[in-house]
């Protein structure tokens, strides 16, 4: 299939003046020449085709962000050559712009006094969209949600929810080529992160949209995307399906007990006890969660240990989680991606 | 081309729309205007007063009245308060939205503001006009200098606008948006005629302002505005002059956006 992103060796670096602390440091800042170059991507290379999912995943200041600039065509690469729809972005914003859509779940790109309706209008008029192709959309949206309601209500009335997904509607109105989500879950009930899940993939599926989203939610991941990619401290880490890293992860297993006492006090004596074994110990407020990895301990020598001095009253054994999984990663503990 | 002006009166509208919202602030506007009226009112009076003859630098009072209360409800037109809007939108990262417009971000923001102007030019200046023909009673013609005015204010919004975005532009590199403007709007409102006419100006100061941008935004458009019947010399050397700036301007606040956003884009922002 035909790429509609590409990557190739792209990093991004930002000159940052070193600050001073105090008042004499500020006046010093003025004149300060005192420059520190920072990575914030460092040699990505990724290829996305038409129609595909990616979540880019990785802690807060990995890069993400950065890389979705340097897509849009706001940011330009250091060095590195970018590619979306056969142009290259920052050379080309004006046009770039027309085939791509953008949403950040902190901010909104409606007009702020008035119904949504005159901002689907306006997107109509300044991305051209012809009167059928319009029509036809707004059809497709009122099949998937319950729209006319959301159309007549100003922008600043909305919660916080039906902005969202506003925005992602707006987004999705001039039929891009490639959609870029920036968190677009953030902040939302359950109800309505499933609602937003569904309609993106919904219009990924109709539209052959192809979608790049960052975001922290596990639940956007196992929803929405069979590929991740998975970037930390402007590095990519990790690029495949969702299924191969688990399989990576394979010998973990999480074991979930339930004792008889009470289960903070409990997870805290547990974490002492088993202190010589390689697990780690969470807990929430009725279960305790141990993961195991099987190559080095075995979950029955754990269950054993636990059952020397607790009284179990329930228990189950799992898979490792998709969370549990980029934790892992994140925590770099398992010399992944080196 | 039919598409493309849709493309941008489509922002007009949506200007309009939202402006209109807002009818409180808009009367607040109209009241704010009327007291500094009454207070350069009393002012100018005590200027002619003292002064002991009818006409100052060849200005009657009336005359000076006519002038400043038409500045006063021009400036309500052409101010859009845009090194605001673009510092603003700077600091808290919004301007990525805009970036992402298929637009030129200089388009993108007149466009998006040309409804709130259409709405002022409506409804605070075209009143204003008609009170004050009323009131007294011929001091402006109606003639062909209402063309030469409506060239000159064309000119005047272009001009202001670009002054405008020059400073937003600075914006990109303080991060700071206050004194900055204080300080541009001090200057415009100086040196363009808005709050005193140029004709009070010393001789030395009047020297030079004469060749400065700044008096195609007030001077120019009022004082075509208030000639009944102005020699074509006059006209064309006046409208010559501002055309010049629109164009000198533009180009260079072209040429030092694109630069500074440059700037932005390789270094972050």
């Amino acid at each position: 299939m035909e790429s509609i992103i590409k990557l190739s060796n792209v990093s991004k670096e930002f000159k940052i003046l070193n600050r001073h602390e105090g008042l004499a440091g500020s006046i010093r800042d003025l004149f300060s020449r005192d420059y520190k170059i920072v990575r914030a991507v460092d040699n990505i290379s990724l290829d996305v085709a038409q129609g595909e999912i990616v979540g880019f995943l990785g802690p807060n200041g990995a890069g993400k962000s950065t890389t979705i600039k340097m897509m849009t065509g706001v940011l330009e690469p250091s060095n590195g050559e970018l590619i979306i729809n056969n142009r290259i972005p920052y050379k080309d914003r004006t046009k770039n712009s027309q085939e791509i859509g953008v949403v950040f779940g902190q901010r909104s790109q409606l007009w702020w006094a008035l119904p949504l309706v005159e901002s689907f209008k306006l997107l109509k008029d300044i991305y051209q969209i012809s009167d059928k192709d319009y029509n036809d959309m707004l059809e497709l949206y009122g099949s998937m949600i319950d729209l006319e309601p959301l159309l007549h209500k100003p922008v600043r009335q909305m919660s916080l929810g039906q902005r969202t997904l506003s925005d992602i509607l707006a987004a999705f109105l001039h039929n891009p080529k490639v959609v870029f989500l920036d968190e677009p879950t953030i902040g939302l009930d359950v109800a309505m992160k499933s609602k937003i899940r569904e309609m993106i993939l919904g219009l990924n599926q109709k539209k052959n949209t192809t979608v790049i989203l960052t975001t922290h939610d596990m639940g956007d991941v196992d929803a929405l995307c069979h590929r991740i990619v998975i970037i930390d401290k402007g590095r990519m880490l990790y690029d495949n399906d969702i299924e191969h890293l688990k399989k990576f992860f394979g010998a973990y297993r999480t074991l979930k007990i339930r004792l008889r006492e009470d289960t903070e006090e409990a997870a805290v004596k547990l974490t002492k006890e088993l202190s010589d074994l390689d697990i780690a110990i969470s807990n929430d407020d009725t279960w305790i969660s141990i993961l195991v990895n099987e190559e080095k301990t075995r979950v029955i020598k754990v269950l054993e240990r636990i059952q020397e001095t607790h009284s179990v009253r329930d228990m189950q054994l799992e898979e490792i989680s998709t969370e549990d999984v980029i934790k892992k990663i994140y925590e770099g503990g398992t010399g992944f991606g080196k | 081309m039919v598409n493309k002006l849709k493309k941008y009166f489509a922002l007009t509208r949506l200007g309009v729309l939202e402006t209109l919202q807002w009818r409180i602030a808009l009367c607040v506007m109209v009241l704010g205007n009327l007291l500094y009226l009454t207070l350069i009112f009393f002012l100018w009076k005590a200027i002619f007063a003292s002064a002991g003859t009818d006409v100052v630098n060849g200005m009657t009072f009336e005359m000076t009245m006519v002038y400043l209360v038409l500045a006063t409800s021009l400036y309500g037109v052409v101010e859009l308060y845009l090194v605001w809007e673009i510092g603003r939108n700077i600091q808290s990262g919004k301007i990525v939205l805009d970036l992402l417009r298929p637009f030129k971000y200089k388009q993108y923001v007149f466009w998006e503001n040309s409804g709130s102007l259409l709405v002022n030019f409506l409804f605070t200046f075209l009143p204003t006009f008609i009170v004050v023909r009323l009131m007294t009673k011929g001091t402006i013609p109606l003639g062909i200098n209402l063309i030469y005015f409506l060239l000159a204010f064309v000119f005047s919004i272009i001009i202001n606008y670009n002054i405008d975005f020059i400073v937003g532009t600075i914006c990109l590199y303080t991060e700071s948006i206050w004194g900055i403007n204080i300080m541009k709007q001090m200057l415009v409102s100086l040196l363009s005629g808005a709050t005193i006419p140029l004709a009070f100006f010393p001789d030395r100061v009047a020297a030079v302002v004469k060749y400065l941008p700044f008096r195609a935004i007030y001077d120019t458009p009022l004082t075509l505005l208030m000639e009944a019947d102005p020699d074509w010399h006059t006209v064309v050397s006046k409208l010559g002059f501002s055309l010049f700036w629109v164009i000198a301007i533009s180009l260079f606040s072209n040429l030092f956006w694109r630069l500074s956003i440059k700037q932005v884009t390789v270094n972050g922002g």
